[in-house]
Parts: structure tokens; sequence; C-alpha cells
């Protein structure tokens, strides 16, 4: 067993949240190594060419909230990520109708008015308080989450600037705030909407990669995230990095090594050395160990905790709570290769519309119809869909003449009744394609290949615990604070040494790399 | 025109009569006026079929706020409390059966034959329900501070508040904070294994919601359920003696005790406004009566959309009380019976007969339950709470017979595709007489009389708003500084001498007389200055 060189740090996982840490720690003078298990850095962040010229990003689709501090602070369009946007999103509607909602805003305005003049006009004012709140929600992702119980100055301080803060909102802000926080989207949605496939299509992103329906409490608040990329002035807060979801992480992982961070692919971490209750390294599955000041997990809480360390160095309420920690799985992808470009029968040819995202919500019975297989252990007969085309936005992803076709579908639940098998698999992957097929009837001929993930192959491939795309289901109950585990909500952990800084850390969930900025951050801090 | 009244209570539920007590208490002249021709509002006991008297709105006493029992000597003016015990017989699926008890230990032995992992957690589980439902308790019994005021009070109200929170100590802080949002089926697989259990305990956090357990909030409501009951013991319900509207005789004579007068057949037509200020209430026969305050015991709705001209109101207000979400989801059942429910996991007239009689075999039969009410049909199996009174008091049913109240959930107030008329309404009566005949084969057979209110009917009967029995959904997002409306949460309208005293206000729903009992002291404390 050859002991290796020293580092300051070992990092567990090279997904966009480690590369992300290990770039904050090489900018500061550390000597940074990241272990990724896969052949390629970016884990869920991944582009792959699983058929020869067709490249798919695999899990992750779209670049949501990447924080642009991190965008400016790392440059990393000097390392080559180019964001383009995602021009629109259309509904189609099983009576042959369509909506569709485009960047430009009299275009969409436009629009709403042929389904409904009322919506059209709420629309604006909506889009105005989401703006106001996504601003007063800022303060709350930036900041590493005080903890309630604690009375020293740090916390106290922290909780109190919060509570000055919100309180300091006008009324109207306040209130709203707080039913955004614990009402369904479909709910507060009702409040302001009457057209079915808006109200349908905008509540879909309060449940993606949760195990909620539209209709849970709970699911109001994600509403806010499309409003928030504006604000930064970041094109919407949807894009499409070019190269597919895999270009963030490169360009993540190119800036941590031009400051010196080492990255090695192909190489699984067994277990994280604990000695007298301190982190001093890494052991590898094939025997050999590596040493480093820091250890810092990007892997979600279930690894990091369960697997990775022995139960016995954490304290048991820690363990217990980590135990409890819910990352129920509940989505699924499926990537096409196709011949040809899909025909919508609501929009038959090519267009823009195919540019942007393409949304199977027609109404909100569709989608809590949905959730109801989910709820029993089944995945979804209709499945919601985002769907996206990245070689009509970004030509070089497949053949000339030929495209690839990104489907996230829910409900797909880890748990399924019988478990998940090859027979299972393709009969979701049957289902997502019928569904689609009666909106663009020549789908199915088109397709040349079909590489379908359930939630069980997020976990045994990309290592995503019961294949939760958020490292742990993003619930009320499992945020700021109690995220993963009271009090080790910043980013330490219960062993000396041994940090977090994947999405199941504060504020958690899409390629934002905030967990992992503010991880690196706190981990000098401690220095 | 009458003398002027200090204060006139529209609505003689149990909250408008604890408020218009206290006001008496107080020595202002007070007025209660009630549409109907008897008292009691949803906690009234009616005989229906002649002999059979029920209670065909709330049949059991949740948890009376304990200064409203002392402060207006409910008992010496006839109020007798009868706590069920058992407090729950839950009959499952399959011939077994579930029996909690009032005494911790014996309902550990009940579980231990389901289960003896979950007997060994149910202490535990006990013990943190009632350290939560003691801050809920804390926190029904505080007005509302206005979070948003810079005063020193409402700074204070809520450090007051934060201190409480703190008392519980650290770890169980936590805790409380953790499990608040939870939906009750996360909170209970966390403790328990026993599908029988679970949905038995389950069903305290969905009664009344449109939402089925599954649902974040529900973890909440079972909470809220338990403010007050003594630790151990889950889903106690309390009976007056003579019915629920032994209640609100009591409440009524407290009331009059104190010098308040009580009309009924009165029916409020509308709050009469003068300058921007209610002055008044006008009725439907045509009469005003003068008031120099107005308390409306009737839901929020009804008291800002019928009963005040909306000239008299913003209209951002407006919509906010508009936005309330009511969707009952309630009807109610009552049977007269010619002999008792036979059931076959557990046969003959036990002890078991005198609790609550829930059939909730599975948080899945409940979510089940709810997802037919989602799209607009009553349910297939529908959760069932069933109370035969008369086995504890002879004087509801004639000799050897007995009357049986079933509270019915799932039954949308929006049927998709029709509305509630006579042939939905048997149709839910039949429904519900087979779902619990499966679990008491003799049961239909022993229906003398059949009694079924739908939550139209509970709207038309009762004034509820869209039948909800709470005055308004209990969700997360409509109650504390939310309940009525963001903004209006501390008992007063945005018109000068209105108030409100019914459950649409803090701390909600439930026979607490809790909302009653805050609203009369922001109205004595306004009054003082």
């Amino acid at each position: 067993m050859g002991a290796e060189k020293r580092y300051d740090a070992v990092i567990i996982g090279g997904g966009h949240n480690g590369l992300v840490t290990a770039a904050y720690l090489a900018r500061a003078g550390k000597r940074v190594v990241v272990l990724e298990q896969r052949p390629r850095v970016g884990g869920s962040a991944v582009t792959e060419e699983i058929y020869p010229g067709f490249k798919f990003s695999s899990l992750s689709y779209v670049v949501s909230l990447l924080r642009p501090e991190i965008i400016r602070e790392l440059e990393l369009p000097r390392h080559g990520l180019e964001l383009l946007p995602l021009e629109s999103t259309l509904t189609p509607l099983p009576n042959g109708d369509h909506l569709v909602r485009w960047a430009d805003h009299d275009l969409t305005r436009r629009e709403l008015y042929r389904h409904s003049p009322k919506d059209a006009e709420a629309y604006d004012d909506f889009g105005k308080l989401m703006y106001h709140l996504a601003f007063a929600m800022k303060p709350i992702l930036g900041i590493v989450p005080p903890d309630p119980t604690s009375l020293s100055p740090k916390d106290l301080r922290s909780l109190l600037k919060l509570s000055k803060h919100y309180r300091g909102l006008p009324a109207e802000q306040f209130y709203a705030l707080c039913k955004l926080m614990t009402m369904s989207a479909a709910d507060y949605l009702d409040e302001w909407f009457e057209t079915e496939p808006l109200k349908a299509t905008m509540s879909a992103s309060g449940i993606i990669g949760t195990f909620l329906g539209v209709r849970s409490p709970g699911t109001a608040y994600v509403l806010l995230h499309h409003y928030m990329g504006e604000i930064d002035g970041v094109f919407r807060a949807w894009g499409f990095a070019k190269g597919g979801t895999g270009a963030v992480s490169e360009a993540i992982a190119a800036a941590a090594r031009e400051r010196g961070a080492e990255i090695r692919t192909e190489t699984v971490v067994e277990r994280v050395i604990v000695k007298s209750g301190r982190a001093v390294g890494v052991a590898l599955d094939g025997g050999d160990e590596i040493y480093a000041r820091v250890v810092v997990s990007g892997v979600d809480p279930k690894l990091s905790f369960l697997k990775l360390v022995d139960s016995k160095d954490l304290p048991s309420d820690f363990v217990d709570a980590i135990r409890r920690y819910k990352i129920r799985g509940s989505s699924g992808k499926v990537n096409l290769a196709l011949s040809e470009l899909p025909n919508l029968t609501c929009r038959p040819g090519v267009g823009p519309h195919l540019r942007g995202a393409i949304s199977i919500s027609p109404s909100i019975e569709y989608m809590e119809r949905a959730y109801d297989d989910a709820k029993y252990g089944s995945f979804s007969r209709h499945p919601y869909m985002d769907i996206i085309i990245p070689s009509m936005i970004d030509p070089g992803m497949a053949p000339p003449g030929q495209h690839v076709m990104s489907i996230f579908c829910q409900y797909a639940p880890f748990e399924l009744k019988g478990g998940w098998d090859d027979t299972q698999r393709e009969a979701f992957g049957d289902a997502v394609v019928d569904t689609l097929t009666e909106f663009a009837p020549n789908l199915k001929r088109a397709i040349l290949h079909r590489h379908v993930v359930t939630p069980w192959e997020m976990q045994e491939e990309y290592g995503l615990t019961q294949g939760n795309i958020f490292h742990g289901e993003l619930s009320l109950h499992q945020l700021f604070f109690n995220r993963p585990a009271h009090p080790w909500a910043d980013y330490r952990t219960p062993i000396k040494r041994y940090y977090q800084c994947g999405s199941g850390t504060h504020p958690g969930g899409g390629i934002t790399g905030a967990s992992g900025r503010l991880a690196a951050l706190n981990i000098l801090k401690d220095w | 025109m009458n003398d002027t009244y200090d204060a006139i209570v529209i609505g003689a539920g149990h909250n408008g009569l604890v408020t218009a007590a206290y006001l008496a208490k107080a020595g202002r002249r007070v007025l209660v006026l009630e549409r109907r021709e008897l008292i009691g509002g949803a906690t009234v006991t009616e005989e229906i079929h002649p002999g059979f008297k029920f209670d065909t709105g709330a049949h059991s006493i949740t948890r009376l706020h304990p200064a409203v029992v002392a402060d207006l000597r409910l008992a010496a003016h006839g109020l007798e409390v009868l706590p069920l015990d058992p407090t729950v017989f839950a009959p499952g699926p399959n011939g077994e059966h579930l029996l909690l008890w009032r005494k911790p230990a014996d309902t550990a032995t009940s579980i231990g034959e389901l289960s003896p992992a979950d007997a060994a957690g149910w202490p535990g589980f006990t013990a943190l329900v009632a350290k939560a439902s003691r801050l809920l308790e804390t926190v029904a019994e505080t007005t509302p501070p206005d979070v948003l005021s810079k005063k020193l009070k409402d700074n204070w109200v809520m450090l007051r508040l934060a201190g409480r929170l703190r008392r519980l100590g650290k770890r169980d802080m936590v805790e409380v904070l953790r499990i608040l949002p939870m939906t009750v089926v996360e909170l209970l697989d966390e403790w328990f294994e026993t599908d029988l259990l679970k949905g038995t305990l389950g069903a305290a956090g969905i009664t009344g919601m449109s939402q089925g357990p599954m649902a974040a909030g529900t973890a909440h409501l079972f909470l809220h359920q338990h403010i007050g009951t003594r630790e151990g013991a889950l889903r106690s319900a309390l009976r007056a003696r003579g019915g629920i509207g032994g209640l609100a005789a009591a409440l009524a004579k407290a009331a009059q005790g104190h010098g308040a007068t009580i009309r009924t057949n009165a029916w409020v037509e509308r709050i009469t406004v003068e300058d921007g200020r209610a002055t008044g209430v006008a009725l439907v026969s045509g009469e005003e009566i003068a008031g120099r305050l107005v308390v409306s015991g009737v839901d929020p709705k009804r008291t800002y959309c019928d009963l005040l001209d909306p000239m008299n109101l913003d209209v951002e207000f407006l919509r906010r009380v508009r936005n309330i979400r009511f969707k009952g989801v309630c009807a109610r059942v009552n049977l007269a019976l010619g002999e008792l429910p036979d059931f076959a996991c557990l046969p003959g007239a036990g002890p078991h007969l005198r609790g609550l009689i829930s059939v909730s075999p599975s948080l899945d039969y409940l979510e089940r339950a709810f997802d037919d009410a989602k799209y607009g049909d009553f349910s297939r199996e529908p959760y069932l709470e069933a109370v035969i009174p008369s086995l504890t008091d002879d004087s509801l049913a004639p000799a050897g017979k007995h009357v049986m109240s079933i509270l019915v959930q799932y039954a949308p107030y929006d049927l998709k595709g029709g509305v509630w008329d006579d042939a939905k309404r048997e149709a839910l009566g039949d429904r519900v007489v087979e779902t619990l005949s499966r679990y008491a084969p003799n049961l239909e057979a022993a229906v003398l009389h059949r009694q079924v209110l739908t939550p139209l009917d509970l709207e038309a009967v009762f004034g509820l708003t869209e039948g909800n029995i709470y005055h308004g959904e209990m969700t997360l997002d409509q109650l504390f500084l939310m309940r009525p409306v963001p903004g209006w949460a501390r008992y007063r309208a945005p018109l000068a001498g209105l108030y409100l005293c019914g459950a649409g206000t803090h701390p909600g729903g439930g026979v607490t007389g809790t909302p009653g009992y805050n609203a009369a002291r922001e109205i004595l404390r306004d009054a003082r200055r």
C-alpha cells in the first residue's frame, strides 16, 4: 500500500459541485485532488456519446441557476462555457391546440390573449411580483444557514439580519412569500390564472425531482426559480450549454485544473479514513490511500455518512437523522437519437418552437393523475415530460440532418412495485414514447436509438441514491438549517476535517454550484 | 329602532357564544343573533327522528379552552363533559382491530398485538406529540402578531413565542420545527410500521382537509388536533351530556347570566355601515338593530362578501378574501339504529363501541379516498369516523335503540358533472352504510332512519361556505398570520367597529372556543383604549 503524495484537500466525486469546491480551493492556493468514479467528470452534469455521433446530456439537460458569481469568479466563459438560450416553452394539447410562451414578452402576451385575455393581463402582474420575490429570496440562497437553536453571536446576528430583511419587505411581498413557501403550485396559480395548460406547465417546475404532485403544498416556491435568473441579467433561468450539460462540468474542471487541481477519473473511493475523530484521507477500492488535510464529499448525504464512513465515528442521533433523510427518486430520463424532427400535430413542420422546450402538461388533472400512479408504486402511464431537442440549438450534438431529443419524465418511482428490471425499464420507455407519439405521430418511426434511464440506473450508474436528482428531496423540512440535518447544515460534519459540498447541503438542487461554492468558502474559513 | 347595543354578535355558534359571554361578563350590552330557530351553529343536537337526538354538525368536542370553561363556569351552567374511553376503535381490513385508550399502557397493549415494535415506539411518539402540541397551544392562545410592525409590543410577542420555542430545548425545538411542515405520512412512517395504526392516527391529519395524508401540512393538522390532550391519549375526543348541543346551551346560559340577549330566527342580511364604520345590522325581516360594535361569528367569506357591501372594502383585500380556500370535503350521515352494530373483528357490545369508530385501515386507503375527490367524485371507499353517543347517554335514543353520527370524507363540495341532488345524496348514504357494513354486517338491517348531509346541505343548514367545517381550510398557508387573510389575522376587520370571532380566524376550526376567546380579548383591549 503506497502512501501517495499529500494533498491539502481530497474531493470525493467530480460532479459539478465537487468541481466548484475544487476550483475555489485551488484558487486559494490549496493542493486539491478530485476523485471521480466514472470515466468522465460531471456526475449528473455530463455529456455522453452513447451512440456514435449522437451526444446526450444523459441526465441533467438544462442549466438552471448556475450562480453568476461562479461564472464570473471562475471565468467559465474563458474555459469554454457558452450558454445558449431556450427560446420558448410549448405545451401541445390533446385537442390539437397548443400554448406557447416565448422569451419575447409581447409574443407571449399575444398568445395568452388567444387563450384568456384575463390571464394575459395577470401574467404581467404575476411576473412583476415574482421578480420582486425572487429578489427577496436571494439573500437566503447565498448564506450559510444560521442555526436557530444556537445562541452564538454569529448565528444570532445572521438570524437577526434575515428577520430584518424579511420584515422590511412591503406587506404584499412578505405575505406572498409566506404563501409561496406553504402552498401548492397549482393552488397558487389558481389565484392568478384560469388557462389550464398555462397553470399545468408553470406548476410542473414545482414538482421536478420531487415526490409531490402539483397540488401538494410546498411546490409553489419553485415558481420563483424561473424568475431568479433574470435578476442577474442572465437570459431567463433556463439555458442550454453548448456541447451539452457536460460542457458546464468541463469548464469548471478546466478552471480547477488551471489553478493546479488534479482530477482523477475512474477512481472509486471506498471509504473515508478517520483517525481519532478526524478525517485524514480516503481509501480507494484498489487499496491505495490518499491523505489530505481535509476530505470533502460531493456525493449525497446517504453515501457520505452511511457508506463512506463508519457509523461508529458519528453521533447516533446524526446517523438516525441521515437514515430518515428522504431521498426518493421520482423521475426518469429518455434520450432519443432521431432520424428526423418530430412533427407536432398542433404545430406542424419545423419552426422556432422546436428550439425551445416542449412540455407535456396539458392540464392540472393530467399532472395529478401522473402523480397518482407513482404514489402507489407504478410509473406514470401518461407521464409529465419536459423535452428539448439539443441538436436544434447546437448542431454539433448530432450528425447532420439527424437529431437528439432529451426527455425528462416524471413520475418513475425508485420503489417500483416489483422492482426495476430491463422489462420495466423498456415498458417505461414505451409509455414515454407512446404518450409523446400522441402529440407527434411521426416520432416512433424516427427513433434510431433509445436510451432509458430510470431511478435505478441513476443510482447504479451515476451514484445518486435512490435516483434522486437533488441528493435529497427539497421539501420544507429538509431545507435550510435542516439540510441535510441539524446542526450540520454549515457544510461541516460531526467528523473533524470532513466536509460536504453536494446538493444535499443548502441550498441544494439543480446545476447552481451554490452548495459547492459556499462549502469551499466555509472550508477556507476553517483553514 | 331598539336601544343601541354595545355589541351585536352574528351567529350563535359556539365561538360566537364564547365571545358574547365574555363581552357580557365585562359589562357590555350584548345581543346575539341566530338565523336558525335553535342556537349552537355546528355544535347542535337535534331530534331528527322522533325519540332520536343527533349531533348533526360536530359530534365531539376537540378540546375546550380551559380558561373558557373556568371563566364562564360552564359546569355550573350545566355542561357535563364525558371523555370517550377508548378514544378510538379501528376495525382492520383482515379481521384485526386496534384500540386507542386514554391510558397509554392499555394502548400499547392493543398496538402490541399488531406490532411489538410499534408498541415500543408509542411512548416516544406520544411524548413528541405532547411537546409539539404544547407549543401549538401557546401559539393558539396568542393573537397573531403584526410581524411587519416595528412596534415594541409586536416584537415582544414574537420574542415571547421564540422564547417558548427555545424552552423546548435544543433537540426538541429542532424536531418540532422539522415535523411541523411535514406530511402526516412522513411523520408516521418515521415511527410506525402497522398500516392500521398509521391510518388511524393519520386520519386526524386530514379531517376537513381537501388533501390526502401525503400532502404537506397534514402533520401540522394532526398536531393541532392534539392541543391539550393528555400525554398518551391520542385522537381523544370529548362528548357533552345531552349531545354537543349541551355545550351551546351552557355557553348561552353563561352569556345570558351576564345579561346578554340571544335571539333566534333572526337572520342578519347585512352589516350596516356609516362613515366607514359598522353601526349595526339589518335583518332579513327589515328590522335594523344598532350596535357600537359588530362581531361576526360566521365565516370570513360570508362576512366580507355577503354581509358587507363591497364598496366598504379595499379591492386587494376582497381579492384575498375570495382566494380563501374552503373546498368542503366532509359529509355527515346520522343513523337511528334498532340495535348496536356488531363488528366482525370484535363482536358484541363491548366498551370498544364507546369511542370514536374509525374506518381508516391504512394511509394508502385515506389517500385513495382523496384521489376520488380530487377529480370531483365522492370516495369509493370513504374514511369514516363514527360515534354512538347513546351508549353513554341514554337521553339520546329510546331504550334499547341507538343513534350513530358519522363524519364522512371525502365528499367534495364541487361534484364533477353534477350537483348534490337527492340521488347523489342517497348514493353517498348507501356508500357509507355499505362501507361500514363490511366491518359490521348487521348494520344495514339495523338502520331505522337515515339522515345524509352533503357539503351542500352543510352549507345550507349551518351556513358553512362550501360546507367547510373549519370556516376555511386548515392548510399551512391559511393559518396564524394568514388566517383568515394575510395582514388581517388579529380579529379586527378593515372596517372600524367590525370584528371576527369564528373558526375562520386564528387558531381555526374544531370545537375549542379559542377563536371566540381570543377575539373577545382583542375587542376588550381595543375598548380600553
